[in-house]
């Protein structure tokens, strides 16, 4: 016998194996997806709701086909909002933390100001805004932006100070100006709080963006949301939901892929 | 270049309570002299008032024609830290050039400068990659790539294990006397200051005072042999009688 007829394995093992291999990874995709649609089908079998409040699972899916071109449409909107709400939460966020970090007396002049805008109900908010600018993206923008910009600015801050002091000493017996030690250490060890500050600002931009237009637009998913409440389109509501669903999970996968790009500890 | 400095009557003060009181020291160009005392006697204060990281509350300091603060401007210090000082993202190498980009300045090639320091074919490798003594290596390294005159030291082999320290020590009196410097170097140990300094400036704390300033009378570099040579002993126990009392010391 030869030394490869020696190791060679059977070809239904290396399927066995081929097979367990795939499997774990399998069942924890399919496990989640399973115990969910179970679970809806208990509801609509136990509640007794009308379909237009629960519709099948099967008729939601029905209904991402059908409107595929509305619900494109609209979801394009609340895209449009989302980022560009998240994109001015992020300049204000990470602007008023290295102000802070660079004119500390701005800090009490202008930190009260941002925990009150923080601490506004979003209704108020939402209705100063319509009276305000009206039906415009600013105002959607401005919504996602207030909502997302506190962690942003407050873990930026946490970042910031996240540098080790022996490197600063480092830095000022180099005689590196502000801007250098910023760009060379601070900002990198500023990197990973401002990562986990766009898990929680970027998906949570989705559903703000739905919840504004929800209240004043007539555009984007919350519109869709509004009109088929108002048409008792059960189906189109549950099928924005898992679109929302999906597309909160794409942001924070992407925020975590990007994020390990950026981040030195990797 | 090694340059000379100058503390005239540097005294510092927090508040209400006196850290450190008047201390007046001249120090020659390319001399070791380390700062030895018990934890908060004002050792490292007076490195941090030297290095212009911190502002006397009396006195002055003059490095070569410059004040602290012009020295430091002129990049003239390198500072070694007790925790390395070394970038997590940062390679050997990475390191050495980062301290050379920021100062203008390249002292000494990185490449060779690692070679030399005992670190060939570890120059790709980051802080988490290299054992404490080769990262405390990799630090001063760092820290005198851009050939500094003066060299501030905070209890750089502290944080190692006896034997690693002694070898570290051993290594570093060699390669000073390749690279003269002025060095001003904090520690508690006293057998360490004697060994590697020309000469030991004793402190005792509340509030941090020279209680003398010792010379050790067998020029640097010295033989790895000093250290059972009588008058190593004798400067010790004279250092250990300082500090703790002649009870101590026998």
């Amino acid at each position: 016998m030869s030394g490869a007829d020696a190791v060679r394995v059977p070809a239904e093992a290396r399927w066995a194996g081929v097979l367990r291999a795939m499997a774990g990874p399998l069942l924890r995709g399919l496990l989640p997806v399973g115990s969910i649609l179970g679970l809806w089908y208990l509801a609509i079998l136990t509640s007794g709701l009308p379909a237009f409040v629960i519709p099948r699972p099967e008729r939601v899916l029905e209904t991402l086909v059908e409107d595929r071109a509305f619900i494109a449409f609209h979801l394009l909107s609340t895209l449009e909002v989302a980022a560009l709400g998240l994109l001015v939460a992020n300049v204000a966020g990470v602007g008023l933390a290295v102000l802070f970090d660079s004119l500390p007396f701005t800090r009490p002049l202008l930190m009260p100001a941002a925990i009150t805008l923080r601490n506004v109900p979003y209704v108020a908010l939402v209705s100063v805004l319509m009276l305000a600018i009206g039906d415009t993206t600013g105002s959607k923008v401005a919504v996602v932006a207030l909502s997302g910009f506190f962690p942003v600015l407050v873990n930026t801050m946490q970042g910031l100070r996240a540098a080790d002091t022996v490197l600063l000493d480092r830095m000022r017996i180099l005689n590196a100006g502000w801007w250098e030690t910023f760009r060379l250490v601070r900002l990198p060890f500023a990197v990973p709080s401002i990562v986990a500050a766009q898990q929680i600002a970027g998906t949570s931009s989705i559903i703000v963006a739905i919840s504004a237009e929800w209240m004043i637009s007539s555009e984007g998913l919350g519109y869709v949301i509004n009109r088929a409440m108002q048409t008792y389109r059960g189906d189109q509501v549950y099928a924005v939901a898992l679109i929302a669903t999906g597309l909160s999970l794409v942001v924070y996968a992407l925020v975590q892929r990007l994020g390990r790009w950026f981040d030195w500890r990797r | 270049m090694a340059a000379p400095i100058l503390i005239r009557g540097v005294s510092r003060r927090f508040g209400n309570s006196l850290a450190l009181t008047p201390v007046s020291l001249e120090i020659q160009a390319g001399e070791f002299v380390a700062l030895i005392g018990p934890s908060g006697c004002g050792k490292t204060t007076l490195l941090r008032i030297v290095a212009d990281l911190e502002q006397p509350s009396t006195g002055e300091v003059r490095i070569g024609e410059e004040t602290a603060a012009g020295a430091r401007r002129k990049r003239m210090l390198g500072l070694v830290s007790q925790r390395p000082a070394v970038l997590p993202w940062n390679t050997a190498a990475a390191d050495v050039a980062f301290t050379q980009k920021v100062a203008g300045r390249v002292g000494y090639p990185a490449a060779g400068l690692l070679r030399e320091f005992g670190l060939g074919g570890h120059e790709g490798k980051r802080p988490g990659e290299l054992s404490g003594g080769m990262l405390q290596r990799v630090n001063i390294a760092s820290a005198i790539a851009h050939d500094p005159a003066v060299l501030l030291m905070d209890e750089p082999f502290s944080a190692l294990d006896e034997m690693k320290r002694e070898e570290l020590g051993g290594w570093f009196d060699r390669e000073l006397a390749r690279r003269p410097k002025t060095v001003l170097f904090v520690t508690h140990h006293i057998d360490e200051a004697v060994l590697l300094a020309d000469r030991l400036v004793v402190f005792s704390s509340s509030p941090g005072r020279v209680l003398d300033v010792v010379r050790v009378p067998v020029p640097r570099p010295r033989d790895p042999g000093f250290r059972r040579d009588p008058r190593f002993l004798e400067t010790a126990a004279h250092v250990r009688r300082l500090l703790f009392g002649a009870e101590a010391a026998a």
